[in-house]
């Protein structure tokens, strides 16, 4: 099994207080502590950090890092994976009102995919907006395990998960070091890429875990 | 318990400490604050006019025991800086769990950083921050 947090800000983030390296240490201490961590995904808050070249510190700490979005719609936050000019050119990844429905038609369409983050959250989540009516039919895959929740957010993503027979991602949406990794995504074989993340995503094999089901995974 | 750097490692956990901020010592802390009396962290009703549910305990005492957490842990500690970010509103008279996480340890430049909670009692959290301090060496 491959594990990857999909969802985690650095000081890329204005509201984050932890650096990539920092991420990647405490990685490397969960480890030695028989959790399985195999990588990251950074979704800086409505931004992509195009220039920002991480491999030297994968190689250093033996950790993927890749880099995705996440996005403000007028649906709720979405993590965009697979980010490419396309996407870069067809949206103001600073507009915090874009629209969801064509985010994931546009996504889809240039092989990337939108993924809407915590939409159990009260107040900004898509079960709200779900809840007023809204149409997702062509939703297939939404974040079921988010590190951040408050009680009984990732319970109203479990509803949504069983009620609509969706696929669920999990990730950390940690902002500050010692919660990275906290909740992830199982896959059933290695993932080094952002196109390799999307394939993945779209094939459907994997599970939102929390970091405690990588340990059994690994005494097993 | 006198703490050395050497002897710090990411992981290690600082507290738990548990506080309660009741109406007394959120006025007391006004006091010495030079807020006026009635405020949205002292008063009900107006921090109702204000849109809270109840009055409410100020931001910088929460700072004020998330500091407390990290010099107490060391009577030597230094603590160079705190960072917080306020999540929900910390209300007055419950019970506040505070505690912290050794995250970062700079040898170069003598520092350790760690993230530091302050949450209700049932893990609801309220504030998250980072914390970063100094210990003394062993050797001078």
């Amino acid at each position: 099994m491959y594990y990857l947090d999909l969802h985690c800000h650095s000081v890329s983030s204005d509201d984050a207080r932890a650096t990539v390296e920092q991420y990647l240490k405490w990685v490397q201490m969960l480890r030695k502590r028989g959790y399985q961590v195999d990588g990251i995904v950074l979704t800086e808050h409505r931004k992509f950090d195009q220039g920002i070249d991480y491999s030297w510190l994968s190689r250093q700490y033996g950790t993927t890092v890749l880099k995705g979005s996440e996005l403000d719609t007028r649906y709720g936050h979405f993590l965009v994976y697979g980010v490419n000019h396309h996407l870069l050119q067809r949206f103001n990844f600073a507009d915090v009102g874009l629209d969801a429905l064509a985010l994931m038609q546009e996504a889809e369409r240039t092989g990337a995919i939108a993924v809407p983050a915590h939409p159990g959250r009260y107040g900004i989540g898509l079960v709200e907006h779900l809840a007023n009516g809204l149409d997702l039919s062509a939703l297939r895959v939404v974040e079921h395990l988010n590190g951040g929740s408050r009680k009984g957010e990732n319970e109203r993503a479990d509803a949504l998960v069983q009620q609509a027979g969706l696929l669920g991602t999990g990730g950390s949406d940690a902002h500050f070091v010692s919660a990275i990794a906290t909740c992830l995504t199982e896959f059933p074989s290695p993932i080094r890429s952002a196109e390799e993340l999307v394939t993945a995503l779209h094939q459907g094999t994997f599970r939102a875990v929390r970091l405690e089901e990588t340990r059994a995974q690994v005494v097993k | 318990m006198e703490r050395y750097f050497e002897d710090v490692d990411l992981g290690d956990l600082i507290g738990p400490v548990e506080r309660v901020a009741t109406d007394a010592q959120v006025l007391d802390f006004c006091k010495v604050w030079g807020m006026a009396a009635s405020n949205r962290f002292t008063s009900r009703e107006v921090a109702q006019r204000e849109g809270f549910p109840d009055a409410i305990v100020p931001g910088i005492m929460g700072m004020a025991f998330l500091a407390e957490l990290v010099t107490r842990w060391s009577p030597s500690l230094e603590l160079k800086k705190l960072d917080v970010i306020f999540r929900q509103l910390v209300p007055h008279n419950r019970l506040l769990k505070l505690h912290g996480v050794v995250t970062d340890k700079d040898e170069e430049m003598g520092l350790l950083e760690a993230d530091v909670y302050l949450d209700l009692s049932d893990g609801d959290r309220m504030v998250t921050g980072k914390a970063v301090f100094s210990l003394p060496h062993r050797e001078g």
